[in-house]
C-alpha cells in the first residue's frame, strides 16, 4: 500500500514536473504561430494599403526610389494610425525577445559590447509609425542573435538602434514597432 | 609580378571639383582643390596584367563620402586602368553615408567616378551599415534588386552578401548558391570583416561562425570586407585569403593593432585594390592616394584543401 501510494505520489509528481516543463515550450510555440498570425496581419494591410503604387524596379533615378519608400511609409501609416508599441511583438513575444537579446549580451566580450555600443547610435526618441532616421547608420543585428529569431517577410527585418529593438519595413523605412531598453545603458 | 609603370596623370583637370569635408555639396575651389590636383599629378606605379584572359576588377570600400579624398580615389582608378585594364569594380559597402537624397548619389558615387562610368565600366555593391536596403534598386549598383546576389565573371564567381543581416534566409541561399558553383574561382565579399586587426570594430566573430563554415565547406578563395577604414591582408585562414580595403575615401589612421592576423597592413593615407585571377594564381596590388604601391602579391589558387574536405559526407 505504502509502495502503491509512493508509485503514484511520485507519477503526479513527475506529471506535475513535466507539465511545468512543457508548458512554457507549449505556450511559446503557440505565442511563435500568434506573432506570425500578427506578421501575416500586417502584410495585409500593406499590400492593401501600397497595392495602387508602382511596383519597385531598378532606376538610375534614385529620387523615384526615395519617392516610392516615401508613398510607401504614408500608404502604410496611414492606415495603422492607431498602431502601438507591442501590437505586432505581443506581450508573450515580447518577452521572449528581451530574453533572447539579454542572453545575447550576456554571452558577449566586454570588447564586443564596446563594439556593438561604438556602432548603437545615442539618444534617439522613435515611436511606431515613423521613418527611421535614415541619416543614421543601419546597426548589424548580430548573426548569432538572428538565428534565434523568428523568420520574417523578405520586406521586414528586425533592428536594433540605441536602446532599441525595431521590427522596420524595409522597403518602406517604417517602424512597425518597437520594444525599449532591452539593452543596459551605458554606464553598465 | 612585373615591373611597374610609371602613369603621369598630365592631362587630369585641375579644377577638378573638391568638396569640404561635412558639406558635400557645396563645391568649392580653393586650398583643398590645389591640394587635390597635387595629389591627382601624382605619379602612379601600376602593375599590368600578367595573364591574358584573366579576371581583372578594382576593390574599394567605404567610399560614399563625397569629399576630396573619395574623388581622388576615383581619379586615381580611372588612371590606374589605362595600364590595368579592369572590367568592373566592387563596392564593399557603405557606398552612400549620411542622408541618400538624389543628390547624394551624384556627389557620392555618380561625380567621383564619372570617367569609369562614362566608360561603362560597371560597379556590383554590397550593403554596408550606412547603406539604406533601398540602394538595391539603384541601377548603378547592379544589384538586380537584391540584399545579396552573385554574378560571373570568366572563371570567376562572386557573392556579394548583406553582412548587416545575415538572417536564415541569406545563409540558405548562400548554401544553394555555393553549392552549384563550379566557377574555377570563387570570391565573396561584403561589409563586415570576419578577421581584422583593427582597434575600433574588431573581428566580426558572430558573422564568421555563420558563414565561414560554408566557405570552407564550398571552396570560397578570397573574401573581401571593408568597414574598417584601412587596408589590412589577413595571414591565410581556413585556406581563404582575405583582405580588409575600407579605406578607399574615410580613413582611421593609426587604428591598425598589428598582430597574428595581419599579413600586411597600411593605415596612414587612403587606398584601392585592383586584383586578377588568372589561371592558376590571383594577382593584387593595392595603391595608396599618391599612387604609391603599398602592398602587392601572387596568391596561389588553394581551394584544393577545402573541396576536399567538401567532398567527405556532410553531417547535414
Amino acid at each position: 500500500m505504502v509502495r502503491t501510494l509512493l508509485v503514484l505520489g511520485l507519477s503526479v509528481f513527475s506529471l506535475g514536473v513535466a507539465a511545468q516543463q512543457k508548458a512554457p515550450v507549449n505556450a511559446l510555440a503557440q505565442e511563435m504561430v500568434d506573432f506570425h498570425k500578427r506578421i501575416d496581419a500586417y502584410m495585409k494591410v500593406r499590400d492593401e494599403a501600397t497595392k495602387d503604387l508602382p511596383d519597385v524596379k531598378e532606376t538610375g533615378d534614385p529620387s523615384k526610389i526615395s519617392a516610392r519608400e516615401k508613398a510607401l511609409g504614408q500608404a502604410i501609416a496611414k492606415t495603422r494610425v492607431a498602431a502601438k508599441p507591442g501590437d505586432v511583438f505581443g506581450e508573450e513575444m515580447s518577452a521572449y525577445l528581451k530574453t533572447a537579446l539579454a542572453e545575447d549580451w550576456k554571452s558577449r566580450t566586454p570588447s564586443d559590447r564596446k563594439a556593438l555600443f561604438e556602432e548603437l547610435p545615442r539618444g534617439i526618441k522613435l515611436a511606431v509609425n515613423q521613418p527611421y532616421p535614415t541619416a543614421l547608420p543601419l546597426v548589424s543585428v548580430p548573426a548569432k542573435l538572428l538565428a534565434r529569431l523568428p523568420m520574417l517577410p523578405e520586406t521586414l527585418e528586425y533592428r536594433l538602434i540605441d536602446r532599441y529593438f525595431l521590427l522596420r519595413d524595409r522597403d518602406a523605412n517604417l517602424i512597425v514597432d518597437v520594444l525599449s531598453n532591452v539593452y543596459p545603458t551605458r554606464d553598465r | 609580378m612585373r615591373a611597374s609603370h610609371l602613369l603621369v596623370a598630365s592631362t587630369l583637370s585641375v579644377g577638378a571639383l573638391a568638396y569640404v569635408a561635412g558639406s558635400p555639396a557645396s563645391p568649392i575651389i580653393g586650398a583643398a582643390a590645389m591640394q587635390q590636383s597635387a595629389v591627382a599629378r601624382a605619379a602612379i606605379q601600376v602593375t599590368p596584367p600578367r595573364e591574358k584572359d584573366s579576371v581583372r576588377f578594382a576593390i574599394i570600400g567605404d567610399t560614399g563620402t563625397g569629399t576630396p579624398s573619395q574623388y581622388q580615389i576615383g581619379e586615381q582608378l580611372s588612371m590606374a586602368r589605362q595600364m590595368f585594364p579592369f572590367d568592373f569594380v566592387i563596392m564593399l559597402g557603405d557606398n552612400i553615408y549620411g542622408s541618400e537624397r538624389p543628390q547624394d548619389f551624384l556627389n557620392k558615387f555618380e561625380k567621383p567616378y564619372k570617367a569609369l562610368l562614362d566608360a561603362k565600366v560597371p560597379f556590383y555593391a554590397a550593403l554596408g551599415n550606412h547603406d539604406d536596403p533601398t540602394q538595391r534598386y539603384y541601377k548603378p549598383f547592379n544589384m538586380n534588386g537584391e540584399r545579396f546576389y552573385t554574378f560571373t565573371k570568366g572563371a570567376a564567381r562572386f557573392f556579394a552578401l548583406d553582412s548587416n543581416y545575415m538572417d536564415q534566409a541569406q545563409l540558405k541561399w548562400l548554401e544553394e548558391q555555393l553549392s552549384r558553383a563550379t566557377d574555377r574561382w570563387k570570391i565573396a565579399y561584403f561589409h563586415h570583416p570576419l578577421y581584422s586587426s583593427g582597434e575600433k570594430h574588431g573581428s566580426e566573430i558572430d558573422l564568421r561562425t555563420q558563414v565561414e563554415p560554408l566557405f570552407m565547406k564550398y571552396g570560397v578563395d578570397v573574401v573581401f570586407a571593408g568597414h574598417e577604414h584601412f587596408y589590412e591582408r589577413i595571414k591565410p585562414q581556413n585556406g581563404i585569403y582575405y583582405f580588409i580595403e575600407g579605406g578607399s575615401a574615410k580613413l582611421r589612421k593609426g587604428d591598425i593593432a598589428r598582430g597574428p592576423l595581419t599579413a600586411a597592413g597600411f593605415d596612414t593615407d587612403f587606398t584601392y585594390m585592383l586584383a586578377e585571377l588568372g589561371k592558376d594564381a590571383m594577382q593584387f596590388q593595392v595603391l595608396a592616394r599618391t599612387g604609391k604601391p603599398i602592398d602587392s602579391g601572387s596568391l596561389p589558387l588553394t581551394a584544393e584543401p577545402k573541396r576536399a574536405e567538401a567532398d567527405k559526407p556532410s553531417s547535414r
